[in-house]
């Protein structure tokens, strides 16, 4: 019976949102950002031409390339995984970028708050250790745009606030296994 | 006696200097991932965190680029990408190719993108297929293939040499580009061996292993060596097809002179593309490889400027079918002048 609530609950979800329902079945099973400046999802499928000249560039090495797993569509299209690597927001790729996938972005801190919109970080705050009563801090120390996307409560808590690019370096930083704050990637 | 020594002619070593040519490119391809790994190196500031392994690429990479820089992690930028789509100071060149499947994967024409791959378009206007022959880093290792394939077959084993439509890449040039458009991703740099090989290197050295690009790249070194001599290039390289039509009416050509070939077909031997010098026979698919020049017993095959090859010139005329020919045209006079 439980199946058959759960099956007749999917059916209407199909025929009243299959929009969101198309959107979760198009959902990739892997959180990756993309290259900051990249342009939105299927554009910038659209407009990436594989030429790896973005990794090549990356003084951090944080840019590596989709075998199959994330679709033929994303075949040798550059990700960054924040947990493994994050970014420095130096935009190097986006001058070296020959098709405008990766957007040129000026390297000052209005312009990549303005422009750059890889994700936004989230913190869980059942694992962070500062909420948790014991101070912590690292994540707001390896942020690149200090008490600009992140500000520190009592105990050093980390408020992620709305110009958070997700560049990652947080979640990269935490120290917290699993990591207690995490970019939520935005494709655009 | 008189001296024998035939004169030096240029054109009968220009393969040799495309040959360093081809390893130049493919060795900038290796050297490339090392310099980005050095530079990351020096960003980072870290030489006594490095393993051993890591000291010694930066070590070797530091010798390298020293005389050239001060400031590697900056300077080093200077040179970036493969021949797929490079930087060279600040200037962007693309492939056709690349312009071609960008395009039709975003159904729009993105002017910035495409003034890059302008130059390469312009010099194949004029040259033909020479990136083919002179610059692919796969036609590296794919003419070190077809030559590791005559090592084969002189000790007795088979290899193959089955021929095929060479128009069939056009037909792979036209689906690559259309599943682009419909996919709205650039599918054709999945089909394309520069492209693979460039990227793929950049990925064993600098990321840590091969993609699956490595996979097809074999694939189409054992269709070349089991199935046909250069298969891949002849009959299905999308990025070859639109060489060649781009090159269609090139002004470079490659001419046979009639009066000093003596029918010796070294050069249709030594054409990779399977094309015939001997008679004429070079068309569109002709790469200006210098391959057949530099065979040319009798240095009867010379470059020209023409927008079109010339007419087909029948059999040489040191070769046996027109010397024949000619003392049976005389002995057919001399029974005339004896008829009278």
């Amino acid at each position: 019976m439980e199946r058959r609530n759960f099956l007749m609950s999917m059916v209407a979800a199909a025929t009243l949102a299959p929009q969101e329902v198309r959107a979760a079945l198009h959902r990739p099973s892997i959180r990756y950002l993309r290259p900051p400046g990249s342009l939105a999802e299927e554009d910038f499928l659209a407009t990436c031409i594989n030429c790896g000249q973005c990794s090549e560039v990356c003084p951090n090495r944080c840019i590596n390339y989709f075998g199959f797993e994330n679709g033929l569509k994303s075949l040798d299209t550059p990700y960054i995984i924040p947990r493994e690597k994050g970014c420095i927001l130096c935009m190097k790729c986006g001058d070296v970028c020959p098709t405008g996938a990766i957007k040129k972005v000026e390297r000052t801190a209005e312009a990549i708050i303005e422009n750059v919109k890889m994700g936004h970080a989230r913190v869980d705050e059942q694992l962070c250790l500062s909420f948790q009563g014991k101070t912590c801090g690292v994540c707001y120390r390896a942020c690149p745009l200090q008490d600009v996307a992140i500000k520190v409560g009592r105990l050093e808590q980390p408020h992620v606030q709305e110009s958070c690019v997700g560049c990652g370096l947080c979640e990269r930083s935490c120290i917290q296994m699993p990591q207690a704050i995490r970019v939520i990637p935005d494709y655009g | 006696m008189a001296d024998k020594r035939p004169a030096f002619l240029v054109r009968r070593h220009l393969n040799k200097l495309r040959w360093v040519s081809l390893t130049l490119v493919f060795a900038m391809l290796i050297l490339l991932p090392y310099l980005h790994i050095y530079q990351s190196f020096e960003a980072a500031h870290a030489y006594d965190l490095l393993a051993q392994s890591e000291k010694r690429i930066f070590d070797v990479m530091e010798t390298l680029t020293a005389p050239f820089t001060d400031d590697p992690e900056e300077d080093l930028d200077f040179i970036k990408g493969t021949t797929w789509s490079g930087t060279f100071w600040g200037f962007k060149l693309s492939d056709p190719l690349a312009a071609a499947g960008q395009a039709a994967a975003g159904l729009n024409l993105h002017w910035p993108f495409l003034i890059t791959a302008l130059i390469p378009v312009l010099l194949t206007a004029l040259l033909g297929r020479f990136y083919c022959g002179w610059i692919c880093p796969a036609t590296f290792i794919y003419e070190l293939n077809s030559n590791f394939a005559s090592w084969l077959r002189w000790a007795g084993i088979k290899t193959g040499n089955r021929q095929f439509d060479k128009r069939i890449k056009y037909a792979v040039l036209v689906m690559g580009i259309l599943l682009s458009g419909v996919t709205g991703s650039v599918l054709v740099a999945g089909v394309y061996p520069p492209a693979i090989l460039g990227r793929e290197l950049y990925y064993a050295i600098a990321l840590g292993g091969f993609g699956s690009g490595i996979i097809f790249f074999l694939a189409t070194l054992l269709f070349d060596l089991l199935v046909a001599r250069r298969g891949f290039c002849r009959y299905l390289c999308p990025g070859g097809a639109l060489y060649s039509l781009i090159g269609r009416y090139r002004l470079l050509r490659i001419r046979r002179d009639v009066k000093t070939c003596n029918d010796c077909a070294k050069c249709d031997v030594a054409c990779e593309f399977g094309l015939r010098p001997m008679s004429d026979g070079f068309g569109q698919e002709c790469n200006n490889c210098t391959a057949c020049i530099a065979a040319c017993p009798t240095d009867a095959l010379s470059f020209t400027l023409q927008p079109v090859d010339g007419p087909a010139q029948g059999p040489g005329h040191l070769g046996r079918h027109f010397r024949r020919a000619q003392t049976d045209a005389n002995a057919d006079t001399r029974t005339e002048v004896h008829g009278t």
